[in-house]
């Protein structure tokens, strides 16, 4: 079983904190480069003829904002050139404002049935100082278009001034949009955005206070029926992100585009993060991946405990021990003697305590070798 | 070649810190053509790095200078450099053992020092003919005059004629060679005479063995000859023999008077002590020269590597710094914190800053370093008495009778305007007041009691910051005073960190425990639980801190293309953690144990 990324980089304009492969001003391009997509797909499904597809994901960048037909045709090429499970999750990722009636009838109608809506924040000032392109209310139009669907919202802590109330009170926006996920992400200020210099500046809430935010929302969202399955994100029973979970899992996946990340056959690589260069790559039959790492040994363990251990599922020791044909008790003895602490064990499963999630690098790094 | 010993002169050169010393050895070399001008780095002697950043000798370096004097003859020079700060004076007293002569070099500008004080009645007492020389007179300021009257006044010493010279521009530096001939008395000695040669110093060569830089006082040396030195039993075969020039220059033979160095496959560094006599197997010298004062280490440190498993590493280490550093005392050590280690003994603190630099440079080894302790006597109720240079070794409370430490008496030579701030930060540090002696308008020399305890911390530091660098400071050991003194502990999470222990006089107790806390609440960085710092004496806290726990360390997203970049960020910041100890279930960083002697600021 295995998952595709599919990598849409354009948007309507850039958000102060992004730092993607996503590029306002190539919105040109987009009919060349899905040209160029939809042949990479087919070169990937000749390279690894026999993987089943499980679930699909475009993300971007906005993938909402180029004409829905590349999209269908994207999701029809993966499905003819790939063995694509008739169950499988397929998420498209949108922002509030660049979806219509007619948009969402198409991407349906090639069987997307996951959406994913870049909310952000309910606030409209705090939107505009990230320069988003929506406000609160676009948001409500947005999943009213989307009624009966499985839809997720990412919703940003960390921002300016902000207070746990108005998390609350954006989770209660989210909640009246019909969202059955909520993914709660920490903003992580990336130098050369132009956030950073807020975060330079201090006006950014701190660690601390981001924490605190944090530790509110994981409450109120528990109230309203969500489980933290992972370290950001959060779902009513049922409605985790398949797609996400493979990655946790250490599950293999294929991703086409600018930027993407594959893990096959234990090979990670990543291709171009410039759109001329993919374009051309392709173009020539050339491979468009930058870099390339076989992962064996410590280092494959290592990712599987550090990937497992940031989810509620954990660390399955038994499969963990058949995998690498090891012994883990014995293997890490005395990573565990010091940090078992923080640490819970039901059975064969290995788990961080829930108080513990928020600052697992201090833990995870010890099992490094 | 056998060289007349009448042409031969031996000598060093000796003054206060930054009167020219280094900089009048390279004129000298220069001029006698030892290296061209060209080539010439700026103060060839201080050739490890650490001597040329800060500007200090720290090792002892012969050189040998051929110079045609006036009259017509040619001259052999052994120059011998020697350290300057108080810390080496044990070094100055061994180059003096080589030499029959010493230039004493005074600062036109600033005239008798402390250091000149010490180092000219040190080469008076070995028996050294001294030639003062008057340096820096290039300077606007410069007094000659007058500091040759000071000379005379304050030494004693004939200073009319003495060389007014600029070391700087190379101005009358003739006058010193001519000086050097007519006042060093060529050296003594029979060649023919059964072997004897003072080890003065030396240096373990990966390729030759042990390298014994000698003065020959008796006899000749030449490859092949079978040596054995007094304080070892073992035999060797000469294997080369040669001179400084500066660079080591393989020469036939080495004769009485000459200064030079010998090589004799010696493989183990034990068998060549420092001050040492070297004499032939067949028909050997009946008795050794008089050796060396041993030096005493003041201060004590605990030294640990920071990966445990270097321990072996920093053996070695330390084994051959020792080599020709005699003043290093070494014992292995354990601590329930740090693990396997030695405790050291140096002459001071720049001597602990410099072997600590040495180690980790040359050897290129991590180590942490304990804050510094001196050796206390320790009576106990039984009657029977310990010297204590470990603050953990200290017994318990109720076995000991009393506590006896080391005082030093201090003078300190300021311009009158320092003189309150001086006595405020001598009585800050538990001094007692002996005397004040206005040596003239512009300086005063103030006498002090002071522990030594005290000192060791950061009393160099503040007496430069309250004199703006004008104050300098001598000191002698005093002996032993009876004293209040607690050993105070530092709990990290609850546990002792016997490595942070610490024996203080009790009033100062709870302002250092403040401090400390307050110190290592900074340095220690914040872990995933909340770690109190604790200072107790005995059972009793007497202050405390809290290390907040930290809330927040994880990347908000993983997913597919997060994972490598993950990887990468979690391997920086273990590579972080290789700087840190665990001491229990606290990290602290290998720097936290020697910033806590920085707390001790001027209030």
């Amino acid at each position: 079983m295995a998952g595709i990324y599919i990598h849409v980089p354009f948007c309507k304009q850039k958000c102060t904190y992004c730092d993607f492969a996503s590029y306002p001003r190539e919105l040109s391009k987009a009919e060349s480069y899905f040209a160029c997509l939809y042949r990479e797909i087919q070169g990937r499904a000749k390279q690894y003829p026999n993987k089943i597809i499980d679930t699909v994901y475009i993300g971007g960048g906005t993938p909402s904002v180029v004409d829905a037909n590349l999209i269908a045709g994207a999701i029809r090429q993966v499905k003819k050139c790939f063995t694509v499970k008739k169950d499988a999750e397929i998420t498209i990722e949108l922002n509030p404002g660049t979806v219509d009636e007619q948009k969402i009838k198409l991407y349906k109608q090639v069987g997307i049935n996951r959406f994913s809506i870049g909310l952000q924040t309910g606030f409209d000032e705090q939107l505009k100082k990230l320069n988003r392109i929506h406000t609160a209310k676009d948001f409500l139009q947005c999943c009213n278009l989307l009624k009966g669907e499985n839809i997720s919202a990412d919703v940003l802590i960390g921002l300016h001034d902000q207070t746990l109330e108005q998390v609350k009170k954006t989770v209660d926006l989210a909640l009246a949009g019909g969202v059955s996920h909520i993914s709660v992400y920490a903003l992580t200020p990336e130098v050369g955005t132009p956030i950073y210099t807020d975060y330079l500046n201090g006006e950014l809430l701190s660690d601390d206070e981001t924490a605190d935010v944090y530790d509110g929302v994981r409450a109120y969202l528990k109230e309203k029926g969500f489980e933290r399955y992972e370290v950001s994100n959060f779902a009513k029973a049922g409605f985790r992100s398949r797609h996400n979970m493979n990655y946790w899992k250490r599950g293999e996946y294929i991703g086409v585009g600018v930027s993407a990340s594959s893990f096959v056959d234990g090979r990670r690589f990543t291709n171009t993060f410039k759109i001329d260069e993919y374009i051309n790559a392709v173009i020539y039959n050339k491979s468009p991946e930058i870099s390339s790492d076989v992962i064996e040994g410590s280092d494959a363990q290592f990712e599987q405990i550090m990937l497992a251990l940031r989810t509620s599922d954990g660390l399955n020791i038994k499969e963990f021990n058949q995998n690498f044909s090891v012994d883990f008790d014995n293997e890490y003895k005395e990573v565990l003697a010091k940090k078992m602490r923080f640490m819970e064990r039901k059975g064969d499963i290995l788990t961080i305590k829930d108080e513990y999630l928020y600052v697992q690098n201090d833990i995870i790094l010890e099992f490094m070798k | 070649m056998s060289i007349n010993k009448e042409n031969v002169r031996n000598f060093c050169i000796v003054a206060h810190i930054d009167h020219g010393k280094s900089t009048l050895a390279d004129r000298l070399m220069e001029k006698t053509g030892q290296v061209s001008e060209r080539d010439m780095e700026e103060q060839l002697l201080d050739s490890m790095d650490l001597e040329r950043e800060r500007g200090i000798t720290i090792k002892l370096t012969p050189v040998r200078m051929f110079y045609k004097a006036k009259n017509g003859k040619e001259y052999v020079f052994n120059l011998i450099d020697t350290p300057g700060h108080v810390d080496f004076t044990y070094e100055v007293s061994r180059s003096l053992k080589a030499c029959e002569g010493a230039i004493l070099i005074v600062d036109a500008t600033q005239g008798v020092q402390a250091q000149t004080l010490a180092n000219a009645y040190l080469a008076i007492d070995n028996d050294l003919e001294i030639m003062p020389v008057i340096n820096k007179v290039d300077l606007a300021s410069a007094r000659p005059d007058d500091v040759a009257m000071e000379v005379e006044e304050i030494l004693g010493i004939e200073a009319t004629d003495a060389p007014r010279i600029s070391a700087k521009t190379g101005y009358n530096i003739e006058e010193v060679l001519e000086q050097i001939i007519e006042k060093v008395p060529a050296p003594k000695g029979d060649e023919n005479a059964p072997l004897k040669a003072l080890i003065f110093d030396s240096y373990y060569d990966n390729f030759k063995g042990v390298i014994c830089f000698v003065r020959i006082m008796d006899g000749k040396v030449k490859i092949g000859t079978k040596i054995k030195t007094f304080m070892s039993d073992k035999q060797f075969d000469v294997t080369e023999v040669g001179v400084f020039s500066p660079k080591m220059q393989p020469k036939d033979e080495l004769c009485a008077g000459e200064v030079g160095y010998i090589a004799a496959s010696i493989k183990s560094i034990e068998d060549t002590a420092v001050g040492d006599t070297i004499t032939q197997v067949e028909n050997p010298a009946l008795e050794p020269l008089a050796g060396y004062k041993k030096a005493l280490p003041m201060v004590f440190s605990g030294v640990f590597p920071l990966d445990g498993s270097k321990f072996n590493d920093l053996k070695d280490a330390l084994l051959k710094l020792k080599l020709n550093d005699a003043a290093l005392s070494i014992e292995p050590d354990n601590s329930a914190a740090l693990g396997f280690g030695f405790r050291c003994g140096f002459l001071g603190l720049l001597h602990m800053d410099v072997i600590q630099e040495r180690i980790e440079r040359e050897f290129d080894l991590d180590i942490i370093t304990t804050a510094p302790s001196v050796s206390y006597k320790v009576y106990k109720t039984d009657g029977t008495q310990l010297v204590i240079e470990n603050p953990t070794h200290l017994p318990p409370v109720t076995e000991i009778d009393y506590m006896e430490e080391p005082v030093i008496n201090a003078s300190i030579f300021t311009p009158p305007d320092y003189v309150g701030p001086i006595m405020e930060l001598c009585q800050f540090k538990r001094g007692v007041y002996k005397d004040m002696v206005y040596l003239d308008k512009t300086r005063v020399e103030l006498k002090y009691t002071l522990p030594l305890n005290e000192i060791i911390y950061d009393f160099f530091d503040s007496l430069k910051s309250r004199t703006k660098g004008y104050a300098s400071f001598d000191y002698e050991i005093a002996g032993y005073q009876r004293s209040d003194l607690v050993k105070m502990d530092m709990l990290l999470n609850g546990d002792i960190c016997d490595a942070l222990s610490i024996i203080v006089h009790k009033d100062k107790a709870y302002e250092r425990g403040r401090q400390i806390a307050e110190k290592l609440k900074d340095v220690i960085p914040r872990q995933m639980f909340e770690i109190p710092i604790q200072a107790a004496i005995g059972g009793k806290i007497i202050a405390r801190e809290t290390v907040k726990a930290f809330r927040k360390d994880v990347l908000a997203k993983c997913y597919g293309g997060d994972v490598t970049r993950k990887k990468k960020l979690l391997e920086k910041q273990k590579e972080g953690k290789k700087k840190m100890r665990s001491i229990g279930t606290v990290e602290i960083p290998s720097e936290a144990f020697i910033s806590i002697l920085k707390t001790d600021n001027d209030r």
